[in-house]
């Protein structure tokens, strides 16, 4: 069966096999030349060939350097993307819900918002620094980065919850206000257990957007770099493999933060289809 | 809940912006009562149902439960319990979670409402299933499951938006059944919406018939298909064939009619004044009619007769529904009986002449009116609810 299939496949099945495979070659051969790098040995260099394998360049990224600062930047960016997330999934929620009711400016609004995702990332960081200097606050990375963070992440939180709104069956609303439920009771034992995979989609969002934004940062960020403009910085002044153990530690991270987004996902799905073996307190 | 479940309509009108959903509507549903509301989407049926239940509010008018006003009332103080069309059971509990969410949102403990929950599942013959997820039952058992959840908070009224229709044939016939039984075990006020004519005369003591906002008529069920008033009724209830005609003659308690294209229709009067000259519309039975064979195309030639020629012929099992073109009256049905059809069948191009006698005709109120609506035409709420989620 499968022989007598692919006896017929037409040419362009060829043809785009062939343009998917230079497309994963694009996408993952350089990144794979970087991973390998990193495991460069003491005394190779930026280079292939291998020269002998160790961890020596991971060791030396968590070293205080005078090229950079790796640990305190990147432990700045988990901090921020952290923060981010928060304010992303809360702040998303809120307007989803908001903008369910068709408020007056609710449209204003909806293309304020999504205007800021169309905007030079370069032009948001430098109004923010020149305003901040304006007001003669001083710009940090928990403060005005922050911001220009939002900017961009906010937008697609609330894209998503569109989204995930314009699926919400409202009779689950009425039909547990008709079973007595308060505002409040609706919310947390209805509303919001229902809508959990699409807010931890919004957190995956916000997450990821805010640990590798560049140019929104750049000039917003302050006296203390983030991991993104602390590897630009170091790609003109380090000349050693450890550049490119940053890469693959950074590449982990994401990864993990993906795996366990949509690992969470997973899981709530499948215990919304699967026999659950202990009746559970749904919602709590 | 020791007060009745007796509903009063008083003057309700629903508006959404321009469009009104519901004129003006009188309506009293005793307690204890099966009462169907039925008409085609878009007639109101079920904007009344949610303004009963507190998730719509009304524009104009009152709503009395037991006697009491419950206008403005939300929807858990007023002893009403709603099952809704997609059932709604919450997707992230189990169907027991499910079934106690009431008793959990009065704040009665998890060991008591469980117990109480299971019960209820027993109840509707899910005990077996308290632990599933709602994705995990059929369409039968997910209605069961909304059923219990509705009852558990011990309702005066029980209202149904179009219970069944998300059910196929065999399973929904099983089910009207159940509902039937269950409204008489229970003794409360069962309000059941839908758009199908036989669900809402095989199940109801009262049938409210509506169209555009206004009810056409409301009644037993023998009285709305028997005995429709208006020609928007009886062509909706589909026994009846709706003619017209100009009074030309009263006597004996009987008129004739003189139609358009020059048939002759007798029909009693039934105690109206009818005037000479009246234009004035009347139905028959479409299973009193009886076919005979004619030799040739031509007029009926005699009094409640009509002549033209089958269009189509239906078996259905008890009877024949034969489809016949007459000039004049497009869509004549007569329903014969299979043994007197068998007896002389008659086949798609014969010519026919259709008779009747004069009490099978009886007068109908009112203009012509509006002819039904076909099935599938967006109503007034679905569009508001359309666009509410825009």
């Amino acid at each position: 069966m499968a022989e007598m299939r692919s006896g017929r496949r037409p040419w362009t099945f060829y043809a785009l096999a062939a343009f998917f495979t230079l497309f994963v070659l694009f996408l993952y051969g350089p990144m794979s030349a970087i991973y390998i790098l990193s495991f460069q040995g003491p005394n190779g260099g930026l280079t292939f060939p291998l020269n002998g394998v160790s961890l020596k360049w991971f060791y030396a990224l968590f070293q205080q350097q005078r090229t950079g600062d790796i640990a305190g930047s990147f432990a700045r960016s988990i901090a921020l993307a952290l923060i981010v997330l928060i304010l992303t999934v809360v702040i998303s929620v809120m307007a989803g819900l908001a903008f369910r009711r068709r408020f007056l400016g609710a449209g204003v609004i909806f293309y304020m918002a999504i205007a800021s995702l169309i905007m030079p990332g370069l032009l948001v960081s430098l109004g923010i620094g020149l305003m901040f200097q304006f007001l003669g606050i001083g710009t940090n990375w928990y403060t005005s980065a922050l911001g220009a963070h939002l900017t961009w992440t906010l937008p697609f939180g609330l894209l998503i919850m569109f989204a995930v709104f314009s699926r919400f069956n409202r009779a689950y609303e009425e039909a547990a206000r008709d079973l007595g439920a308060s505002d409040w009771a609706i919310l947390w034992t209805i509303v919001l257990p229902i809508l959990l995979p699409g807010m931890i989609a919004v957190a995956l969002f916000g997450f990821t957007l805010s640990y590798d934004e560049f140019p929104r940062t750049s000039i917003a960020v302050g006296p203390s770099n983030t991991l993104p403009l602390e590897i630009w910085n170091m790609t003109t002044n380090v000349t050693s493999p450890a550049l490119y153990a940053i890469g693959t530690v950074t590449t982990a991270v994401s990864f993990l933060v993906i795996a366990l987004a949509l690992g969470s996902i997973a899981l709530i799905q499948r215990r919304r289809t699967r026999r659950v073996l202990q009746t559970s307190e749904g919602g709590r | 809940m020791a007060q009745t479940g007796e509903i009063q309509l008083e003057r309700v009108t629903k508006r959404f912006g321009p469009m009104v959903a519901v004129r003006d509507i009188e309506l009293v549903i005793p307690h204890g009562c099966y009462c169907c509301l039925l008409g085609p989407s878009g007639c109101g049926k079920t904007t009344i149902l949610r303004m009963i239940a507190g998730h719509e509010e009304p524009s104009a008018g009152r709503v009395r439960i037991g006697g009491e006003d419950v206008t403005g009332l939300a929807p858990v103080g007023r002893g009403t319990a709603m099952m809704f069309q997609s059932y709604a059971l919450f997707p992230h509990m189990s169907v027991l979670d499910n079934v106690a969410y009431n008793l959990r949102m009065r704040g009665v403990g998890k060991a008591a409402r469980r117990e109480q929950a299971q019960a209820m599942l027993a109840r509707v013959h899910l005990e077996a299933f308290a632990d599933r997820m709602p994705a995990q039952l059929s369409g039968g058992q997910q209605q069961r499951v909304a059923l219990a959840r509705a009852l558990i908070t011990n309702p005066r009224v029980l209202l149904l938006d179009e219970p069944l229709s998300a059910l196929d044939e065999f399973l929904r016939l099983q089910m009207r059944g159940e509902l039937r039984r269950l409204q008489r075990e229970l003794g409360i006020t069962f309000i059941h919406v839908t758009h199908t004519q036989l669900e809402a005369i095989a199940l109801a003591d009262l049938v409210v018939v509506m169209d555009q906002g206004r009810i056409e008529q409301a009644g037993s069920a023998q009285a709305i298909y028997s005995e429709p008033q208006t020609a928007y009724v009886a062509r909706f209830m589909g026994g009846q064939n709706v003619l017209s005609g100009k009074v030309t003659t009263v006597a004996e308690g009987e008129a004739i009619l003189l139609s358009e294209p020059g048939d002759r229709f007798a029909l009693p009067v039934q105690g109206r004044a009818l005037p000479v000259g009246t234009p004035v519309h009347c139905a028959v039975r479409r299973d009193r009619i009886q076919l005979e064979r004619l030799p040739g195309p031509g007029r009926a030639g005699q009094i409640n007769a009509l002549a033209g020629t089958v269009h189509a012929i239906e078996y259905q099992g008890s009877y024949v529904k034969v489809t016949l073109d007459v000039p004049g009256w497009p869509d004549f049905v007569a329903n014969v009986a299979d043994d007197r059809f068998f007896a002389a069948p008659v086949d798609i191009g014969d010519a026919v002449r259709a008779r009747w006698s004069a009490n099978d005709a009886h007068l109908l109120e009112g203009d012509l009116g509006r002819a039904p609506k076909a099935a599938g035409t967006i109503g007034l709420y679905d569009q508001e609810l359309g666009l509410a989620q825009a």
